[in-house]
């Protein structure tokens, strides 16, 4: 039996001849690990940036977003499961699209980003690699919306080729991660470092489940470490949880809930805290953390006023604002 | 237009000759074609290699 480990991610999945990795999708045939997605996306859209969501990299552009099957994550409550939690046997639509065809395409409907998102992208790993790279030559960026679920050693690589990424942090405790997604949090926080480290733009999110991480001492403790490890212009995202896959037995993440975790953030030292999924919630606008000018205004998904300067500058009191505004 | 009656040996002997030649023909083409690769399910659309992934490494520890 030629089994194979598989690297990528702290899984560490033994795969015996002819199995898969616990993503499905990274396949031991003959001895080698086949990326079995490679080429073959399942889901092409083109959305605005702020649906990442990012909201300090190329504001109000539309970003070319591919996904292909499979997740190392099987979180409860995942929002992508029919995509996520499949292997591209099962998938109803397999499209071919090579890289070359992937910037082709993304030129062709005017994008000059191209996100790899939806299922997490960690698991099309070479996929998004090739692409990258191909796209920089191109002259395109890259984001990579990911749950942060990897090893340092691919993750550093693939850092020479991407441009922002918003990491999904779920929970500042082991035990959520255990219990809803079936990992752990400590190598989420060192990807974190690494983005960081690496100078990929960084954005974080964090969906509040109702009475599962919306603990306000958590939440405090996140704000700590997120000010403190990733620095206070970090832009994090508080997002509303809608029940849904294996977690209907939740409601939506009631408003208040939301403003108090964002009201904590604030005071934590973080001056750029959303709150998502609320469309019209004043916390879907970026402000002057000085002076408290309204600088990028934000209804869902979609602008509605933009008054940085060119150079990405509050216009009252000239605070910069951390980002890529190009 | 054929004269039967000036048939004799030398006729026959030129027929046989040119049955051989004909068989000779066909057992060479015959022979040729099974040299050549069996005509191949290959002309339709063919399903490309599957991607080799990085970060791997052959599983040899004991247990």
């Amino acid at each position: 039996m030629r089994e194979v480990t598989c690297e990528l991610c702290p899984r560490a999945c033994v795969i015996p001849e002819g199995g898969a990795g616990d993503c499905r999708v990274r396949v031991n045939l003959g001895g080698k690990l086949r990326a079995t997605t490679y080429g073959r996306p399942s889901a092409i859209h083109i959305d605005p940036m702020e649906k990442k969501p990012l909201y300090h990299f190329r504001p109000g552009s539309p970003v070319f977003s591919i996904a292909t099957a499979g997740c190392n994550l099987h979180c409860l409550n995942c929002q992508n499961w029919q995509l996520s939690q499949r292997g591209g046997e099962e998938m109803e639509t397999l499209y071919r699209a090579d890289p070359p065809d992937l910037i082709k395409a993304a030129r062709e409907e005017g994008c000059r980003s191209i996100a790899y998102t939806y299922s997490d992208p960690i698991v099309f790993y070479e996929y998004v690699y090739d692409s990258s790279e191909l796209a920089h030559r191109e002259g395109l960026a890259n984001v990579f919306i990911t749950a942060g679920y990897i090893n340092r050693k691919p993750l550093r690589k693939l850092c020479r080729v991407l441009d922002a990424a918003n990491v999904d942090l779920k929970a500042f405790d082991e035990d959520f991660y255990r219990r809803v997604s079936d990992a752990s949090l400590r190598p989420v926080l060192d990807a974190l470092v690494t983005l960081r480290e690496e100078g990929v733009w960084l954005e974080v999110t964090n969906l509040l489940i109702p009475t599962l991480n919306d603990d306000l001492a958590m939440i405090r403790r996140m704000v700590r470490w997120l000010r403190d490890e990733l620095g206070e212009g970090t832009p994090l995202h508080f997002s509303r949880f809608q029940p849904q896959y294996r977690m209907r037995n939740l409601p939506p993440t009631p408003a208040e809930a939301l403003d108090r975790a964002r009201r904590e953030a604030l005071d934590g030292g973080l001056k750029y805290v959303y709150i998502g999924n609320i469309p019209g919630h004043e916390g879907g606008s970026t402000y002057c953390p000085t002076d408290g000018t309204r600088l990028i205004g934000r209804t869902g998904f979609w602008i509605t006023e933009n008054r940085l300067t060119a150079d990405g500058r509050c216009p009252t009191c000239n605070e910069e604002i951390p980002g890529v505004w190009e | 237009m054929r004269n039967d009656t000036h048939r004799d040996g030398t006729e026959r002997e030129w027929r046989r000759t040119g049955r051989r030649r004909f068989l000779g023909l066909l057992s060479g083409l015959g022979a040729a074609g099974l040299a050549l690769p069996f005509p191949s399910v290959a002309r339709g659309p063919r399903e490309r290699d599957l991607k080799e992934a990085d970060f791997y490494r052959p599983h040899d520890l004991a247990g």
